[in-house]
């Protein structure tokens, strides 16, 4: 029998509350997940990837359409998915990475965007958007409902908090004790000298790509379930969610990025049922961004390279 | 005392000619989609011009350039519902309210600079995009924000456009005219004091700080000129829309923008022009003359924008002549092109190409996209 | 005259500058040291782009430390770099002329001033000419005609002399030893070319490891021990 007794702690009343913070811990597990793929992606190869929505949403149509146009297994369409966002993650890695490489991070970030208008470009072609028809993508796991703490779960907000938590757990891992981890950091620091140290660079940074591209498809696929409605263009700029994770984690520190992915989504979940500010709650990764940016600016730093490409 | 040299002298005729062909050419020839369009071309030319300003010249990239075009817009026809300023006034009262809130919001972001400039200026054009989305447009209603849900049909009143210029002939005219002021009060910055210290900016900080430039003062004021005229380009959009709302500033645009200043050119405000050319008729061309779905061209602008970044930073004004020497030394001399400058042209040539393939084969647009997306693997081998 | 008191710079675990002190009198002053020494961190410090972490500088009884780096430029501290800094886009007359612009020098007496400062280095080339197409001799006095023009009143120059042929070191010889004279400017030379720094200067201070290890007449410091043993090393008794 679940709990109801109503608990009030600094006048709030959590017990209504609760529906809110499962979702928002829920969707933060997912930004979470997301940031961290922008975050080992950034330290192995310098570049901040903010195509990860596009392909993450271009991934959940695919597996869309594959579960509702064709007789395939569902679980088909869903590994589609988590395969697609890796496979052209890595395409674009091993394709435009090199020639990117010896080049500001700025600009590699612009590469991606433009690799984001390609992909919205293409998804509003195959995909229209339009009126009153939605397209919905539910996994199974929703299906299956638990209660925790009194709240009411469904399997996969469970999954996405927990995938997060072990991924974030894995990846630190990863990176401190394994020969490949190693190498990231070490190509971090300094590509080409890690290069001279007999390093396979570009398959090391292709990895990378695969690696991150593969979460990337994961978390499509998540956010397309957790929000309800596919709607490639929200999914796309979903993005941004992911980057607040990463900034505040100041592209650095992984448990760092799962405390900011969880926070941005609670944060913005919580203020859902409060009639003033709900609607400037989508407002939240843009300022927690803003706040992290400038924290990670505070120092004035002498630059003696020029600006521009 | 030395004459006028040759070179500003051919700028002046080709300008003065491209001015007589816009002022006078088109509104006797086009019809009024026509017109309309190239108002837009116009107005978004300048924003182009904004971020020739700022990135080209200084150096400071802005993604939020689209947001204070908005901000603008909605001044100016928060404006129009409270006072009945002549035009002209509108467009300076406008311009210098959207300067002040471009140099605030610039402040914070001085410190920082290339990537994290780059998301801090995002971030800012997100939360300035949640805000109007909930305040949206004025229409007449009370309050701040002059908005109402139920608007009733006397408050619902259009950006009145000046007295003179009120069919679309006449304001696409007026609109020609001011944005070419617009783009005068920007290379009267290049040419003088402000303009060398951007310079110096955009080559070395520390440099520019040795020679005694102060650039805070310098950057906040590539903020301001930015700001001011992308707010004089929202102006002049409110009254071309009448009842702007937040469908007139989707989320895509901040990316086509981007795209298409740097493909045009972000180091001229000659770039700034083909940018509103890419931006604004491109799309129109596509969906009301050639009946083409214009979403292609989110695939053309980023695949663009793709070779733009890999290999020819100074975009099409500046790598589109260079190509075609090369391509007409190939034919004229046959003097055999390095593996550089034939991809170089390859790349180019599958951008065209690949566009023109689009528009004609209706049916089988992969067959474009297909090419187009070869545009920047030809950039990317060349860098190799 | 420049004075230095316990000057200590610290960034990053790592001292570049420890507790210098050291006096440059006046006329053209030679900063010498193996590399890694200080020496362009000095500048940094002068200029203003490194907060040192104790100590002060006083340069003609002002206290240089106080001033907001952009501004001791106003004050009349100019200074070349070990990479090219000018502006390729501008002409060979605007470069020179930006730096006046900023120096709180008025208007009228600006072409002038750029005039004197390009003629005064030899530069021949065409003032209307485009940085970006300038040959590596002619750059380089570009950037020595910026850190001259106007007021100067100190002039760091930071390896000018580095990688040039020697026909043109003679003549940036004779170019900086004329500075001090013609301007009323103190300069402060640091090169590894031991023949131009004897040349142009009268007084050296020799830095190693952050630390002033000689300081005096030129002549007399390049023929200290302690001085070629920084540059050489020592043998060690295995």
């Amino acid at each position: 029998m679940s709990s109801v007794v109503a608990f009030s702690v600094f006048g709030v009343d959590w017990e209504f509350l609760k529906p809110y913070i499962v979702l928002g811990l829920a969707l933060g597990g997912v930004y979470a997940l997301s940031g961290t793929g922008i975050v080992v992606l950034y330290k192995a190869t310098g570049v901040l990837n903010l195509a990860f929505g596009a392909v993450g949403a271009a991934g959940a149509l695919i597996a869309y359409w594959m579960v509702n146009h064709t007789s395939w297994p569902h679980w088909l369409a869903y590994t589609a998915c988590v395969v697609f966002g890796g496979v052209v993650n890595l395409l674009y890695g091993v394709v435009f990475g090199p020639a990117f490489a010896k080049r500001d991070p700025l600009v590699k970030m612009m590469g991606t965007l433009a690799l984001a208008l390609i992909l919205l470009g293409i998804m509003a072609w195959r995909a229209p958007a339009g009126g009153a028809f939605v397209r919905v993508l539910t996994l199974p796991s929703s299906s299956h409902y638990y209660t925790v703490f009194g709240a009411r779960v469904n399997l996969t907000q469970i999954l996405a908090l927990a995938f997060a938590i072990a991924l974030t757990v894995v990846t630190t891992l990863f990176l401190r004790y394994t020969g490949l981890g190693t190498a990231y950091r070490a190509i971090a620091n300094d590509r080409e000298i890690t290069a001279t140290l007999g390093v396979p660079v570009r398959r090391v940074e292709a990895s990378a790509w695969l690696g991150s591209g593969l979460v990337c498809g994961a978390a499509g696929l998540l956010l397309a379930d957790l929000y309800t409605s596919l709607d490639y263009t929200a999914l796309t700029f979903l993005v941004i969610s992911s980057l607040a994770a990463a900034l505040i984690g100041r592209l650095e520190s992984l448990w760092v990025t799962l405390a900011g992915g969880l926070l941005v989504g609670f944060v913005q979940s919580i203020l859902t049922p409060y009639g003033s500010v709900t609607a400037y709650r989508a407002a939240t990764p843009f300022v927690l961004s803003i706040i992290a940016l400038l924290w990670m600016g505070r120092r004035r730093v002498v630059v003696f390279a020029p600006a521009t490409p | 005392m030395p004459s006028v040299d040759r070179p500003l002298l051919v700028r002046l005729l080709v300008i003065a000619a491209l001015l007589v062909v816009a002022l006078v050419v088109f509104p006797a020839t086009l019809g009024g989609d026509w017109i309309n369009t190239f108002t837009s071309v116009a107005i978004y030319s300048t924003v182009a011009a904004g971020l020739v300003v700022l990135y080209g010249r200084v150096g400071m990239i802005s993604l939020g350039q689209i947001a204070i075009l908005a901000i603008g817009t909605w001044i100016a026809t928060r404006l129009s519902y409270v006072v009945n300023l002549p035009f002209p006034v509108l467009l300076l009262v406008t311009g210098a309210i959207t300067c002040v809130i471009g140099v605030l919001i610039g402040l914070p972001a001085l410190r920082l600079s290339g990537l994290y400039l780059a998301l801090i200026t995002l971030m800012a054009a997100g939360a300035v995009n949640v805000v109007l989305a909930q305040i949206q447009f004025p229409n007449g209603g009370g309050g701040f924000t002059a908005r109402t849900d139920n608007p009733s049909l006397s408050g619902l009143k259009a950006v009145p456009r000046p007295s003179a210029a009120t069919g679309d002939n006449a304001y696409y005219r007026y609109t020609v005219i001011v944005c070419s002021l617009m783009f005068l009060l920007a290379v009267v910055h290049f040419a003088s004091k402000p303009g060398r210290a951007w310079a110096a900016i955009r080559e070395s900080e520390p440099a520019a700080l040795a020679a005694g430039v102060n650039i805070t003062l310098y950057k906040l004021w590539a903020f301001a000129l930015a700001s001011f005229i992308t707010g004089v380009a929202g102006c002049l959009l409110a009254a071309q829309i009448g009842q702007p709302n937040t469908y007139s500033f989707p989320t895509q645009d901040s990316l086509s923008l981007i795209a298409t200043a740097l493909i045009g050119g972000i180091f001229t405000l000659w770039g700034a022009i083909i940018a509103g050319v890419f931006m604004q008729l491109l799309p129109f061309l596509f969906q009301a003359q050639w009946s083409v779905n214009p979403n292609f061209l989110l695939v053309v602008f980023g695949c663009g924008l793709l070779q733009v970044l890999l290999s020819a930073p100074g975009g099409l004004i500046d790598q589109f002549p260079k190509d075609m020497a090369n391509l007409g030394r190939l034919i004229a001399r046959k003097v055999p092109l390095t593996r550089q400058a034939a991809l170089g042209i390859a790349s180019i040539l599958a951008l065209i190409v690949g566009i023109v393939l689009i528009v004609m084969l209706k049916s089988t647009p992969i067959v474009g996209i297909v090419v187009v997306v070869l545009s920047p693997v030809f950039a990317s081998l060349s860098q190799d | 005259m420049i004075e230095v008191k316990g000057l200590t710079v610290r960034f990053a675990g790592v001292t570049p500058i420890d507790d210098m002190s050291v006096t440059f009198p006046g006329g053209a002053c030679g900063l010498i040291g193996p590399n890694g020494a200080g020496k362009t961190t000095f500048f940094n410090v002068l200029s203003g782009f490194v907060k040192p972490a104790a100590g002060s500088i006083q340069a003609f009884g002002e206290d240089l430390l106080k001033l907001v780096d952009y501004r001791r430029a106003r004050w009349g501290l100019r200074r070349t770099f070990q990479t090219e800094q000018a502006i390729e886009q501008l002409s060979v007359f605007d470069n020179v002329a930006m730096i006046h612009e900023h120096s709180g020098e008025g208007r009228s007496a600006r072409n002038e001033a750029v005039m004197t400062a390009i003629e005064f280095v030899g530069l021949e080339a065409d003032p209307r000419a485009k940085v970006g197409g300038l040959g590596a001799r002619e750059r380089r006095l570009v950037e020595v005609a910026r850190a001259v023009v106007g007021k100067p009143r100190v002039v760091l120059l930071d390896e000018p002399a580095a990688g040039l042929p020697d026909e043109e070191t003679r003549h940036l010889a004779d170019v900086i030893q004329r500075i001090p004279q013609h301007f009323g400017a103190l300069v402060v030379l640091v090169d590894h070319d031991m023949s131009l720094v004897s040349a142009c200067c009268e007084t050296t201070a020799v830095l190693d490891f952050g630390k002033l290890i000689a300081s005096g007449p030129t002549a007399q410091v390049l023929r200290d021990e302690a001085v070629i043993n920084a540059y050489l090393g020592t043998e060690e008794e295995l």
